[in-house]
């Protein structure tokens, strides 16, 4: 038996992903001495950790230059791709637990096991990010989303939180299901579960190749749920609305970006073999999650509703740039224009939702777009943020969401040419787009235009958390380009 | 090619993995439905053993048959109804449609296109041994096995606190509100 070297191991690489969660089993214990009452301790402490990676993250950022190395002997991989999405994770992980800090306390359900179980389901989404082998990135996806179907109920004996964890679990354990079918059927077609052996494998032959199809297809539906994409969406609304709103918060922005990371490495790295099948499925996919988002979020009363559907549009239009990267010469553009649009699709949601939770009151009402009348007069400043992050999630200049948008657009109509089916996706966007603009300006104008006494409590953590995302949508959305560099130096690559 | 003994095993435990998954969907009553569900955990351990893997068989049996299928039953017996009907669920023809038409293509593929078969290599006679080192071997699975492991910490976690009762939220959960 070879004996392993520490070059094969590599822990240096997955340092960031070390420290979560060592850290967090640390935390578990600690938390024990923490009385109760005074949990804010866990979450400072947790945010402590996070730091920590995130310091280990640039560090390696900055040591290995964009180069890619495996752990582990080719199980993860760590290259400039899953660098830049670990860094969303760790800042969306943050921002989660800032929004959380004021919210669980006023809510009566504050717990130390919240922050512990929010560290674990982001660990699980740094591991996607990295995971270079199909049971890697099962695994990974079950310990995101566990501790989510967890955080989802974390407000019983509340109804409809109990509720939309029970939902949110069954419907995830079936997707899951369709996952692994898909799994075992690429394996079953190429004899490997490593990305790199399947790459192989299907650059080979026929027979393992529709074997494998089959398989990419059943993938693409337990990825379909965790992004929220339409005909696999029906749960958004319920779960959205349902649990507690930071745990929407940081759902709605971290497991979709932890789905789209494990969906593009294997997609890209490991089937551009399947390209035509897979890029088709995708901008299909993409234009049924647009239309329906942006057509049903109009009817929307409640705003955690309304985000929901306006979270399933934006998950299209991500869609949009994987179904541009079919093709391995486009896929490097489109690819940093998939992260790059999380990045800013990150800031602006997590910053809605922030404003959401300010309005939000004890007993849970306060959801409805009325509830924003009047925002406008009694706390100029919060409208005025809140006004940023609709213009943002419209897609509207000086915000980061234009810049998103305008990136992801410029890879489908690159990769467009000879391909009807992108070139359609991406008209579809950009009509969309502009239906997203009723629903995002009318509560706007609700906050500005009709009377009312909107109840706001603005702690501190809250409003820290809200700055930081406001000043990011705002700088991403002026002056971009030193992060979209950033983007597209981050490869997506095959090693191993 | 002449049937030999092991073909005759190989299709009654098929029939019961099968014929136990159909028993299981058709049956309203689900203690029913839950016995037709061990049927056909128990049918899949038989595969295993046909394929020379009684590692998995015997995890098989006491994990899926004997664990699995008392948590299942002691749910059943702890739902409001056992005994009684469940009615048809709805959009029961368009589930059927769908699953038919999954079944079918996925059959169609796994049939026709399943070219590359060959003969699996000799089961080593340690493969127990291999399988153990393969989980603590960074060379192998190491990465998957500690992923697991932190997985069902967090699944611990959450089950202890979804069946906890004395949430402790009324007093000192409000002295939570000051130190803002």
């Amino acid at each position: 038996m070879n004996l392993p070297t520490l070059e094969s191991i590599n822990l240096l690489a997955v340092l960031p992903v070390l420290i979560v969660f060592g850290w967090t089993l640390v935390l578990l214990v600690i938390d024990l001495f923490i009385p109760s009452g005074r949990k804010y301790w866990t979450a400072w402490l947790g945010i402590l950790g996070l730091l920590g990676a995130a310091v280990a993250l640039a560090v390696r950022f900055i040591d290995a230059r964009g180069a890619a190395v495996t752990a582990f002997d080719g199980m993860l991989t760590v290259d400039g791709f899953s660098l830049f999405l670990q860094a969303i994770f760790i800042l969306t992980a943050v921002i989660g637990i800032l929004l959380a800090l004021d919210f669980l306390p006023r809510h009566k359900i504050e717990r130390g096991e919240y922050y512990i179980l929010l560290l674990f389901t982001t660990g699980g989404m740094m591991i996607m990010s990295m995971a270079a082998d199909l049971i890697v990135v099962f695994l990974a996806l079950e310990l995101l989303s566990i501790p989510l179907y967890i955080l989802t109920g974390f407000a019983r004996p509340r109804a409809d939180s109990e509720e939309a964890a029970m939902k949110y679990f069954l419907l995830g354990a079936f997707a899951s299901g369709f996952l692994v079918f898909g799994i075992a059927l690429t394996y079953g077609g190429t004899g490997t579960t490593s990305l790199v052996g399947v790459f192989n494998q299907l650059a080979e032959g026929e027979p393992s190749r529709d074997l494998a199809l089959v398989g990419m297809a059943l993938i693409l539906v337990g990825f379909g749920f965790k992004v929220a994409a339409v005909p696999f969406h029906m749960w958004t609304p319920d779960v959205y609305q349902g649990a507690p709103t930071p745990v929407t918060a940081f759902m709605s922005v971290g497991a979709k970006a932890g789905g789209f990371a494990a969906l593009m490495r294997i997609l890209i790295v490991a089937m551009p073999a399947v390209g035509e099948a897979w890029g088709m499925l995708v901008a299909i996919l993409a234009m049924l999650t647009m239309i329906l988002g942006n057509v049903v979020a109009i009817a929307q009363r409640n705003i955690k509703r309304m985000l929901a559907y306006s979270s399933i549009a934006h998950a299209g239009y991500i869609l949009v740039a994987v179904s541009a990267a079919q093709r391995p010469e486009d896929a490097p553009l489109a690819v940093s224009a998939a992260i790059f649009y999380l990045l800013t699709y990150a800031f602006t949601n997590l910053g809605a939702f922030g404003v959401v939770l300010a309005v939000e009151r004890e007993d849970g009402s306060g959801n409805l777009l009325e509830d924003f009348a009047g925002l406008g007069r009694s706390k100029p400043v919060l409208a005025a943020i809140m006004t940023l992050f609709m213009l943002s999630l419209t897609g509207m200049p000086v915000s980061a969401g234009l810049v998103g948008k305008f990136f992801v657009f410029q890879a489908a109509i690159n990769a467009s040419v000879g391909n009807p089916w992108i070139l359609a996706a991406a008209i579809v966007g950009i009509v969309t787009s502009v239906i997203s603009a009723f629903y995002y300006i009318r509560i706007i104008l609700i906050m500005y235009m009709q009377e009312g006494e909107p109840q706001v409590v603005l702690k501190p953590a809250l409003t820290v958390a809200l700055a930081l995302t406001a000043l990011a949508t705002l700088i991403l959305g002026i002056i971009p380009a030193p992060v979209f560099q950033l983007a597209k130096d981050a490869l997506l690559t095959l090693v191993g | 090619m002449s049937l030999t003994p092991l073909h005759a095993i190989f299709a009654l435990m098929s029939l019961f993995t099968v014929g136990g998954a159909v028993g299981v969907v058709l049956n309203r009553n689900l203690i029913y439905a839950a016995m037709y569900l061990v049927l056909s955990l128990f049918g899949i351990a038989g595969l295993f053993i046909l394929l020379e893997a009684p590692f998995l068989a015997a995890v098989q049996i006491l994990v899926y048959v004997g664990a699995i299928s008392v948590l299942i039953t002691i749910t059943v017996m702890v739902t409001r109804c056992v005994f009684c009907k469940e009615p048809p669920p709805r959009q029961l023809t368009l589930v059927a449609v769908m699953a038919a038409l999954v079944m079918v293509t996925l059959g169609f593929v796994i049939m026709t296109r399943f070219g590359g078969l060959t003969p699996a290599a000799d089961v080593p006679a340690d493969s127990i041994e291999q399988l153990g080192v393969a989980f603590v071997n960074p060379q192998a699975y190491l990465v998957p096995f500690e992923v697991a492991s932190i997985l069902l910490l967090g699944a611990l976690i959450g089950a202890i606190f979804i069946a906890r009762d004395d949430l402790p939220r009324d007093e000192e959960a409000v002295g939570g509100d000051d130190h803002a």
